[in-house]
């Protein structure tokens, strides 16, 4: 990294926190920590919500899913506006109505203490464990890329994240994510920009987009139905919608954020913002995946994204084999150039055979390409077994190191910093409002002084953080961890949107029936988890579908009696 | 009594633009039926 990076990346975070810690200074009571004093403007809290949901992996990962598999993930955003309708229409009122600072705080007027506890502690072991990861997730791919210690990128967006959350609360998160998200759009509408610029001056706009789509990768739709096909129209209609709404529904995360809305108007706007904004913002993340992919049909790409990866077998005695592979993908890549400028000349003839023949003398030679890449992951993980053989979150940030000119590389670094602590400070946000208001105002120190539940908040924000710091710092000691996590997600989602589910939607059952069926669903998924091979996602599902058809069962044998009053 | 009167007061308040939450609804769903059509037109243009 030169000194125009530096001082672009490291000035661009220093300005979002200064800024956000001076902006939000003297939060008085936990009402304007927690909630803001309820001042926020629709424009904010939309860019908040869609900047929580962008993590670091948002933009690292995305582009090179569009390099390796095309446009075709958008359509899991498809089922998202439907989602933010939904909660727009039903469950911002009922917020709002009661006043809660968090979603679990709806639960006890709804049916009773234990279970808002229960939903809340399920929350808490979730959320805790997955803000280790958006801290550590991004810090790996960086210090593997830029040599930087591990620990002290970890420490690096944990501190900084900390600093401004414990001193601002929700009203500091909400506020730097508007610079953050600025930051992250511009940037990445800059890098986008910049892959067009770089095509060789024979290869127009126009040309770049068809020949990605004579390579397969404008697949933006797919109406076929296919269960084992992860993303087509059908998927992301009901799979996208069912996750949207547990996700901005339910995850307190997400929920803190409209709670913090000026009124109901606003928080509604909040999110219809985002179901308007969030497809063309994917959209654009993935095209210009894409446009690195056409990059890359004209400049010769890396064998293997991850070099340090690759570098690594260079030491072994395996140098030799990943020698004459980098020949045969040389030799390839050579032999291509031809191939793909033979396209494009047939593609402004529009002669119909001329580009059947072309794409068929690419599609040949990318498909040996792949060969060639699939021996290398193979030779990466012989020669060092515990190396991740998978490189397509390399593949947009090893564009960035190898092509932008000095300042665009600090700029794109702060925007998967930026990304990054966006998320880790929503996190932490949620987790201290629910550990405080759902655990420790309810059910340990009940009769304190809004001062003594401020210092509170602002005491577990930082220890949440300093958790998550632990978490990222010794994450790399356990083996698929990333999955492991996401596999304890869907273990405790499933069941909190149940829950969610039954409250708003199945009147008829109450809380003893819910809190009992709360507890047999998750028995449910524990069993599948330990003693089946259904793959976790499903997980989601079977929770969801068990707490409601247990709590059915169940409050028909209980009887009527639970007179709680509804919402 | 007027209809108005029995709704509770979020829902009086009115979306800028629009006269009723409901045709914000609608353009958020309208818009969604855009881009889905405008995906499957590059699909089709492009494959």
């Amino acid at each position: 990294m030169r000194l125009l990076d530096w001082i672009v990346l490291l000035g661009t975070l220093g300005f979002i926190v200064i800024y956000g810690v001076w902006k939000t200074r003297g939060s008085k009571d936990i009402e304007g920590y927690l909630k803001g004093d309820n001042s926020m403007k629709w424009w904010t809290i939309g860019l908040s919500i869609m900047a929580t949901q962008a993590s670091a992996i948002t933009f690292l990962s995305t582009p090179g899913q569009a390099y390796e598999d095309g446009m075709r993930f958008v359509q899991f955003y498809f089922g998202l506006p439907i989602a933010m309708v939904i909660i727009s229409i039903t469950v911002i009122p009922i917020f709002y109505r009661l006043k809660v600072y968090t979603a679990y705080e709806y639960l006890e007027s709804r049916f009773d203490l234990k279970t808002r506890s229960l939903a809340a502690l399920l929350f808490l072991v979730q959320r805790g464990l997955a803000a280790g990861i958006t801290i550590y997730a991004p810090a790996i791919i960086l210090s593997t890329i830029l040599g930087w210690n591990l620990t002290l990128t970890n420490l690096f967006i944990g501190v900084l994240v900390i600093v401004y959350t414990v001193s601002g609360g929700t009203k500091a998160v909400s506020v730097t994510q508007k610079q953050q998200m600025a930051v992250m759009m511009g940037g990445m509408l800059v890098a986008g920009f910049m892959v067009v610029r770089y095509l060789p001056e024979s290869v127009s706009f126009g040309d770049a987009v068809a020949v990605a789509g004579k390579m397969g990768k404008m697949n933006v739709v797919d109406f076929s139905f296919d269960w084992n096909d992860r993303y087509n129209f059908w998927s992301g209609m009901t799979g996208g919608l069912f996750l949207a709404l547990s996700y901005f529904g339910t995850d307190q995360s997400q929920v803190a954020r409209y709670l913090g809305g000026k009124s109901v108007g606003e928080s509604r706007l909040g999110l219809l913002f985002n179901g308007l904004l969030k497809i063309p913002m994917q959209f654009i993340i993935l095209f210009i995946g894409v446009m690195v992919f056409v990059f890359y049909q004209f400049n010769q790409p890396p064998l293997f994204f991850n070099e340090s990866a690759k570098d690594k077998v260079y030491a072994t005695e395996f140098a030799p084999e990943m020698e004459a592979l980098e020949e045969q993908h040389t030799a390839l890549f050579n032999q291509k150039q031809e191939a793909v400028h033979g396209l494009v000349a047939a593609l402004r003839t529009d002669d119909e055979t001329a580009i059947a023949a072309a794409q068929a003398e690419v599609q040949g030679i990318t498909d040996a390409s792949k060969v060639v890449r699939n021996d290398v992951k193979a030779l990466i993980a012989k020669a060092t077994p515990d190396a991740e053989t998978k490189d397509t979150d390399y593949v947009f940030i090893s564009f960035v190191m190898k092509y932008l000119p000095a300042g665009l590389v600090g700029l794109l670094l702060a925007v998967i910093f930026s990304a990054a602590m966006s998320s880790t400070a929503s996190e932490l946000n949620a987790l201290a409002s629910t550990t405080v208001v759902d655990i420790y105002k309810r059910s340990v120190k009940k009769e304190k002084d809004n001062f003594h539940y401020l210092r509170a908040s602002r005491v577990f924000t930082a220890a949440w953080g300093a958790l998550a710091i632990i978490f990222a710092t010794y994450a790399s000691l356990l083996d698929n961890l990333i999955q492991a996590v996401n596999i304890i997600g869907s273990i405790f989602y499933g069941t909190i949107l149940g829950i969610f589910l039954v409250a708003f939607y199945v009147r008829y059952i109450k809380g003893h029936a819910v809190f009992i069926a709360a507890l047999m669903a998750e028995a449910v998924v524990l069993y599948c988890h330990f003693y089946t091979d259904i793959a976790f996602l499903w997980f989601n599902v079977i929770g969801c579908v068990a707490v409601v058809v247990f709590g059915v069962i169940i409050q028909f044998f209980i009887g009527q009696k639970d007179d709680r009053t509804y919402a | 009594m007027k209809e108005t009167d029995s709704k509770p007061a979020e829902e009086l308040e009115k979306p800028p633009f629009f006269k009723n939450w409901k045709s914000m609804y609608w353009l958020v769903l309208g818009n969604l039926a855009f881009l889905i059509t405008l995906f499957y037109i590059i699909t089709r243009i492009y494959s």
